[in-house]
């Protein structure tokens, strides 16, 4: 648990110092119109920088008395979370080359066989027909275009 | 009161129309089913549907977002009651009693009070904002961008001084919201700001993106690690159900007055529907001399904090339409698509666009009307959406998730944005950091940049104007009162 919330910290105290050194380069005073570019950004970083600084010297003060806190996430919870993470992300990077709908039959597929164990039948049917129907109603019906991919036009080519 | 009266029956023919019916109807059910599902609520079933809604005339539009937010507020209950999994978070408080009575076999009779309690408390929020909207916009109308700049101030003051959780880390999520806001291009001078060179940064973050991976994914995150093996009960609903949950509602009127006014009065404050409905659970407890009946399935026990939710909920439309200021992250997505459709939430939207605050007024009552006797005919058959093996459930969910954050600029950095707010959404929650702020930060950082930015150029450089007599002094001072509650409360207690 400390080691994330240190970890949280350093993130928004990286995002405060980068707001702040931005808003100087951009000018954080008067000027000519009125507050400039900087002005707000500025008081915005600053504070961040506050806050998560004392959110880590509370941090480190309960460290120093020794308490670890509860845990971030129950025993062996990283595993099922990695597991949604992981494919959904490589899911992305195939939608780069195939288009989304092509990926998401891909990755539905493989979630609901490798880590759902779902018969072979419900998982074919299920990772076809979700996708055709989301494909129907959002690029036939709505016209939203999604994602086609590199490849993706010759490979759905209705 | 009159002129109200003449207005709401102009929104209602608007509302009533065959085509508007019909895609509430279409919206409550997929509110119903988003608010049954754990990890897709209706923050994000709004934010999914956006891109859809670009498509279709404002009007419909909204009635759709908001149809959905309605069967999300009606579908939440449904699973807290049979199966003891709060869908969101202002249902929590409902699993006390709900669980327990229809664990006794009282299922049916357990809905039909929910739902009931639900409908109660949405047309007192209904009432409150028919007539209570248009004087808070008229009075509305006389703010200038110190007055708008200060409730803004009072708004997020709210979260940090009421909010529950540690103000220190409130604090710091709301300033990283606005941080995140302010990424891009900067809107009086042009210039690039936090881009670094980076072209993906110049059209800053979508806060649309930033809510589908913050609730979807972190929701779904948060879910699996619990590890779902979700058990049911069998529900059905009959009519002795109905007969007998009616009878109950009228032996418990206070449980039912008092959520339903907790809820309205939460619902004005930002974030208000979860802490509202645990007020109206704790005050009704206090109130009621079986107070050991609590908690094992009392009757007064679902229908407080049903009450307090769906009035919330509803009340909650009400800063989102008359100030521009949503209360909830559902109410800041649903103005999201307001935005898009170059309506401005506002004062100005009363006298600009009647027709359409009024049409949407109008579809509240028509919403939570339709929306009460969906769930009461069919709860058994939502409920049998939670049968269906998570594991088919929940990559369907991050595909629908990936198709919104992608659909609302056409951009494939978006989607990887929304899985790194995913992972973020999931460190927050678990560290107690807000994401309601945040995301409330993000929605309204350009306003209160450009707000506080003209206020300082008519005041030439003196921050004194935001304490400027009669109308921003007053709301500052609320607002600095309310941000220091914590460490007033804290002297106090010495």
């Amino acid at each position: 648990m400390l080691k994330a919330e240190i970890f949280v910290a350093f993130l928004l105290l990286a995002i405060g110092i980068i707001a702040v050194v931005d808003s100087v380069r951009l000018g954080f005073g008067w000027g000519m119109t009125g507050p400039e570019s900087g002005f707000f950004p500025f008081y915005l970083g600053i504070g961040t920088v506050i806050c998560s600084s004392l959110v880590l010297r509370k941090v480190y003060l309960l460290y120093k008395q020794g308490r670890a806190g509860k845990r971030l996430m129950p025993e062996g919870a990283l595993t099922p979370i990695l597991w949604v993470l992981i494919p959904a992300t490589v899911m992305i990077v195939i939608t780069e080359f195939v288009g989304l709908h092509i990926a998401a039959a891909l990755y539905l597929a493989f979630y609901m066989r490798a880590v759902g164990k779902i018969g072979w039948v419900t998982t074919i049917f299920v990772s076809l027909l979700v996708p055709m129907s989301l494909y129907i109603a959002f690029d036939k019906l709505f016209l939203v275009p999604l994602p086609q991919g590199l490849w993706g036009e010759r490979l759905i080519p209705f | 009161m009159a002129g109200d009266i003449q207005n709401l029956m102009m929104g209602l023919s608007i509302a009533l129309q065959p085509y508007n019916i019909t895609v509430a109807i279409i919206g409550l059910v997929l509110g119903i089913i988003v608010g049954v599902l754990p990890g897709l609520g209706g923050a994000n079933g709004v934010a999914i549907l956006i891109p859809v809604v670009v498509t279709m005339p404002a009007t419909t539009g909204v009635i759709l977002l908001s149809s959905i937010y309605w069967g999300a507020l009606y579908g939440g209950s449904i699973t807290s009651i049979l199966f003891n999994i709060p869908g969101e978070p202002w249902s929590v408080a409902t699993t006390f009693d709900g669980y327990p009575m229809a664990k006794s076999g009282k299922a049916g009779k357990a809905l039909v009070i929910a739902f009931l309690a639900h409908g109660v408390g949405a047309v007192v929020g209904v009432i409150m904002l028919t007539f209570f909207a248009p004087i808070i916009a008229e009075f509305a109308l006389k703010f200038g961008p110190a007055e708008i700049f200060a409730v803004m101030m009072l708004t997020f003051s709210a979260f940090v001084g009421l909010g529950g959780t540690s103000p220190l880390k409130t604090v710091a999520a709301i300033l990283f919201g606005f941080i995140l806001a302010a990424v891009g291009m900067d809107i009086v001078s042009g210039q690039l700001r936090m881009t670094f060179g980076f072209v993906e940064l110049m059209g800053g973050f979508n806060f649309i993106v930033a809510v589908i991976g913050l609730f979807g994914l972190g929701e779904i995150f948060l879910t699996v690690e619990e590890g779902l093996n979700i058990e049911g009960i069998k529900a059905r609903v009959g009519l002795k159900d109905i007969r007998e949950g009616l009878a109950e509602i009228i032996r418990y009127p206070k449980a039912l007055i008092m959520g339903s006014l907790i809820g309205c009065w939460m619902g004005l404050k930002p974030g208000g529907a979860t802490p509202a409905s645990f007020m109206a659970y704790g005050f009704c407890k206090q109130s009621y001399s079986n107070k050991d009946e609590f908690g094992k399935g009392a009757p007064a026990g679902i229908i407080a904090p049903e009450a307090a939710a769906h009035g919330a909920g509803t009340s909650a439309t009400l800063p989102m339409i008359t100030l521009g200021i949503p209360g909830s992250p559902t109410m800041a997505v649903i103005m999201g698509g307001l935005m898009i459709f170059g309506l401005q939430p506002g004062p100005m939207l009363f006298k600009e666009h009647a027709d359409f605050v009024w049409g949407l007024i109008a579809s509240c009552w028509v919403g939570n009307f339709l929306g009460f006797f969906l769930v009461l005919g069919f709860a058994p058959i939502f409920a049998a959406v939670l049968r269906i093996r998570f594991a088919i459930i929940l990559p369907i969910i991050v595909y629908v998730c990936a198709i919104g954050a992608y659909a609302v600029n056409n951009r494939m950095i978006d989607v990887y944005w929304m899985i790194i707010f995913g992972v973020l959404g999931y460190l927050f929650k678990k560290l107690d950091y807000p994401l309601a702020p945040m995301v409330l930060a993000l929605v309204l950082g350009d306003m209160a940049e450009q707000a506080m930015r003209q206020a300082l150029i008519m005041g030439q450089g003196s921050p004194l104007i935001f304490f400027k007599p009669p109308l921003a002094l007053p709301i500052m001072i609320a607002a600095l009162i309310i941000f220091f509650w914590p460490l007033i409360s804290a002297w106090k207690r010495k």
